[in-house]
């Protein structure tokens, strides 16, 4: 009950303050604008590049969201209630990353199919492109929260961030862009899906855990 | 086995983990020099040329025992780390943050040795080859230790566990980076050294010995570095309490060093 509760608030107050969900994808078009301008326009440039290019920048865009999951609820002492309440932490932990799934990441997976157009990937990469984002935006918001809990208590944590968040999603950047990349190639994904579902399922377990002591360490 | 248990809780206090520890930092230092000495001079000068790679390949004798210092040090930082979760001990938050930044220092010795070897033999400073890149990431893990313990300056044991949170993260991802960094690709050269004797290693006792002699120099360097590096954390952390004001105290009444 209290999961839906915390969910639902998370997802309306996103909603009302809607820069949260479109900054994500300005910032793409941003940047997407600048790769045939510094490479040349030339199609065949850009779709080699394309599978990683597209990868990348969901993974940037979604970078820059993750400072705020905690932040706001940290400076407000909602936090500090949540953990006297009793919650279960990671329970909230869990609730606050499908919030931010919620509203960055299915926003990121369907915007990702036009970065790949502007960036002529193939049209038959596109089913693969989402799945594997469908299957990796989950890492990102779970992760983030670690990296969110981590630096709540910093100002200008946003740095700090990237460095902690950065190697952990190496793995996931390896296999999702690999996946998208052999299925432009002709090649099965199959392999590379597994592996993303691999670490999705490994941080849905031990991220909770992991931003739930950082929280508890924070509030001490 | 009472003895080792006496020991393991006498080191678990800073006051005496100080106590103890200021004399093995002597004989330390003696066995770091001295070691690397041998093993450069031997490594240099007196180990044969090799066949293929003529004297280029001498920057081993830094390189690979730096490299293997890297990992073996982030072992440490993670182990520290539970402890410091679990246990909250003092003495491992001090060997966590002290054996941080040489990690991190024997990383950049790895990759820039790794680099200048590379420029002869691979034609480039830089390839995205798979050590190289986990190596690289390595460090960033190492900066994020050090990072997020230095933007908790106001409370020293808050930001230590908070480290020792992100170093946890990092033993447990680890492996993954690595064997995701492999898949993805390699050409970097084998292992140089290998126990069971395998094809391309280093057959040569000539060669394996400086390489031997220079993996345990850095081990001592690294114990002398980090046990220094503890003790100045924890006269800096616990400076409010008596122990401390009698170690200086003694430390200036009798000869350096000695404290007990």
């Amino acid at each position: 009950m209290r999961f839906q509760a915390l969910v639902k608030r998370d997802v309306l107050v996103s909603w009302r303050k809607k820069s949260n969900i479109y900054q994500p994808l300005v910032f793409q078009l941003l940047i997407v604008t600048m790769f045939p301008l510094g490479l040349g326009a030339g199609a065949q440039t850009l779709a080699k590049i394309a599978p990683a290019v597209v990868w990348i920048l969901a993974l940037l865009s979604t970078l820059i969201t993750l400072e705020n999951i905690f932040k706001d609820d940290f400076e407000d002492g909602s936090l500090g209630v949540y953990v006297l309440s009793g919650m279960n932490l990671p329970l909230a932990v869990l609730s606050k990353a499908l919030a931010h799934w919620l509203t960055t990441g299915i926003p990121v997976i369907l915007f990702a199919p036009v970065t790949g157009m502007l960036l002529h990937l193939p049209e038959q990469a596109n089913g693969i492109l989402m799945l594997s984002l469908l299957i990796a935006t989950p890492i990102f918001s779970l992760l983030g929260t670690i990296g969110s809990a981590l630096i709540m208590n910093i100002k200008n944590g946003g740095m700090l961030l990237s460095v902690l968040v950065m190697p952990l999603l190496a793995p996931v950047l390896i296999f999702g862009a690999g996946a998208v990349l052999e299925t432009t190639l002709g090649n099965s994904a199959y392999g590379h899906l597994m592996l993303l579902s691999g670490c999705a399922v490994l941080c849905l377990t031990l991220a909770p855990l992991a931003a739930a002591a950082a929280i508890k360490i924070n509030l001490e | 086995m009472n003895r080792i248990i006496k020991f393991y809780h006498e080191m678990g206090s800073p006051p005496s983990f100080y106590r103890i520890t200021s004399h093995w930092l002597t004989p330390l230092l003696v066995l770091a020099l001295g070691l690397t000495l041998y093993g450069l001079i031997d490594g240099l000068f007196f180990a044969p040329e090799d066949y293929q790679q003529g004297d280029s390949y001498r920057i081993i004798f830094v390189h690979v025992p730096a490299a293997w210092m890297s990992m073996f040090i982030y072992a440490i930082v993670g182990v520290a780390g539970i402890m410091t979760f679990v246990w909250r001990m003092k003495v491992a938050e001090a060997v966590m943050m002290a054996s941080a930044p040489i990690g991190a220092l024997f990383t950049a010795v790895t990759l820039l040795t790794g680099m200048l070897w590379g420029k002869p033999m691979w034609g480039t400073y830089w390839d995205w080859d798979a050590r190289m890149t986990s190596e690289l990431i390595l460090l960033f893990l190492y900066i994020g230790v050090m990072g997020i313990y230095a933007a908790y300056d106001e409370d020293p044991r808050k930001a230590a566990r908070l480290a020792a949170l992100v170093a946890i993260i990092g033993l447990v991802n680890l492996p993954i980076i690595r064997y995701s960094v492999y898949w993805w690709t390699s050409i970097h050269q084998g292992s140089s050294v290998s126990l069971m004797g395998g094809s391309n290693g280093i057959q040569d006792w000539d060669m394996l010995r400086p390489l031997l002699v220079m993996a345990l120099a850095t081990k001592f360097y690294f114990l002398y570095s980090m046990l220094s590096r503890a003790q100045s954390y924890l006269l800096k952390t616990e400076q409010h309490k008596q122990w401390v004001s009698k170690a200086i105290d003694g430390q200036a009444r009798h000869k350096p060093g000695v404290s007990s």
